[in-house]
């Protein structure tokens, strides 16, 4: 089950997030599906699920975006390994805990990408950049990231309502 | 309750570290490697991509039509009128389309051989919201390389920075990672044309003493691979002139809506620059090359 999931993410994200996603775009910015993926398995399924499905998540999405081919690859792997750490310690997440880390988790990438990618020249350029994407960017991602947990999560506690014994979120 | 994973960790641990240093010694072989390892990846996902893009293009269509049909009854009258009108005008039309066709083959007469370009659609954006590209739905095996030029009828779009069997990427003229040869076409000015980070363009290294106005139009220089020469970039918006600067810049509207983008061109072989003398010694018209696939 666990793998038809990771499978289906990894073929079904990158074309999601490069043609439906543009409907939900504010001012450009869309929320990073892969991201929050690799977030939310990263916290569910520990660091080492997270990683590699956040490496996979970010070679496939490297090869439909202009940049270096590792840098999503790295990224995303990186995300998905502290988002591991971050759930170990977490015991019992609220969603505000699950958006801060969203929000800090994104800001971590967001700041790998503005030191990769060439934003301008000036130091207005920079800020503008901050302001215009990174930001945004981070806020989207909490947001849409904590609403897929909460349903994750709510359907973790029906289930284990009519089960027995603990649920994958799976 | 902490877990217990320190042996995989650990093998995890070593391999990203052994993973992230040859990315930082070898990123020019580890490129390349990637770049061959994703070839089927990017196959496979070319097709939930290619679906889901027909069916986001489909509900476009629907939703356009209703939206359409709505205001259809108030438009057909609005066109009934205008109808009678062009009917006039067109007759007016045909006089000034015949002595079009006349000045066009003496154009054509001046003008060297066209270039060639391959139609494509556009299925999609760049997958982060850190780049301005687009996914196009043709790539290696349609005869698309690296570093070609993408343009439309109205101008220049961008150029194609990494390619896959069956899809490419294109990175628009208003990405700052972007740069194009440009020249002012009324003062013959060239320059280098990057994006902005508000999603503009800018004409940088203008000579001091050019006399560049508001409104002029930029074109490619055809100084650099990829675009023929006298393709519209833009036009000039703003120009910047620090004192003591040993060049202006000028800030630049592109020609081309990038956001609007649904067929693009893409120029498998840019019109070479012709000598004057050769073009004017040349007694028959040369037909037009332009050769869409």
């Amino acid at each position: 089950m666990k793998q038809a999931l990771y499978a289906g993410l990894l073929l079904g994200l990158v074309p999601i997030q490069t043609t439906v996603l543009d409907h939900v775009s504010i001012s450009g910015i869309r929320p990073d599906l892969c991201l929050i993926a690799a977030c939310l398995v990263g916290f569910f399924a520990g660091e080492r699920d997270g990683m590699v499905l956040g490496f996979a998540l970010g070679f496939v999405q490297d090869l439909f975006s202009a940049g270096e081919l590792w840098l999503n690859l790295v990224t995303k792997g990186l995300i998905g390994f502290l988002a591991g750490l971050v759930g170990r310690l977490l015991a019992n997440a609220t969603p505000a805990a699950m958006l801060a880390t969203l929000l800090g988790l994104s800001v971590v990438s967001g700041t790998i990408f503005l030191m990769a990618v060439r934003v301008g020249e000036s130091l207005a350029d920079l800020f503008y950049v901050v302001r215009a994407v990174l930001l945004p960017q981070a806020l989207f991602d909490a947001a849409v990231g904590t609403g897929a947990y909460w349903l994750i999560a709510r359907h973790g506690r029906t289930q284990d309502a009519t089960q027995e014994g603990p649920t994958p979120f799976w | 309750m902490l877990r217990s994973t320190s042996g995989p960790r650990r093998v995890v641990l070593v391999l990203s570290a052994l993973l992230l240093s040859i990315f930082l010694v070898l990123p020019k072989q580890s490129r390349s490697l990637l770049q061959h390892l994703g070839q089927p990846f990017a196959q496979i996902v070319a097709f939930p991509l290619g679906a889901l893009s027909a069916l986001d293009r489909s509900v476009r269509e629907v939703w356009s039509g209703y939206i359409a049909l709505r205001h259809v009854r108030e438009e057909n009258r609005r066109l009934r009128q205008e109808i009678e009108l062009l009917r006039g005008q067109n007759g007016e039309l045909r006089e000034i389309a015949t002595a079009t066709q006349r000045l066009g083959a003496l154009l054509e007469f001046k003008e060297g051989a066209a270039s060639e370009t391959i139609a494509a659609q556009v299925v999609g954006r760049d997958t982060t919201s850190w780049y301005r590209a687009l996914v196009l739905n043709k790539g290696g095996r349609d005869g698309i390389r690296p570093e070609m030029g993408v343009m439309t009828q109205v101008g220049v779009v961008g150029r194609v920075v990494k390619v896959n069997s069956s899809t490419s990427v294109v990175l628009l003229v208003t990405d700052p990672n972007n740069a194009v040869t440009g020249l002012i076409q009324r003062t013959r000015d060239e320059g280098i044309v990057e994006g902005t980070a508000q999603g503009l363009a800018r004409m940088k290294y203008i000579p001091l003493l050019s006399a560049v106005r508001i409104g002029d139009t930029v074109v490619t220089s055809g100084l650099t691979g990829g675009f023929p020469k006298g393709l519209v970039i833009g036009s000039v918006r703003s120009i910047d002139k620090g004192e003591g600067d040993l060049f202006q810049s000028a800030e630049i509207t592109p020609e081309v809506d990038v956001s609007k983008l649904e067929e693009v061109l893409v120029i498998s072989a840019p019109r070479p620059l012709e000598e004057p003398a050769a073009a004017a010694g040349s007694l028959v018209p040369k037909q037009p090359q332009r050769r869409e696939r």
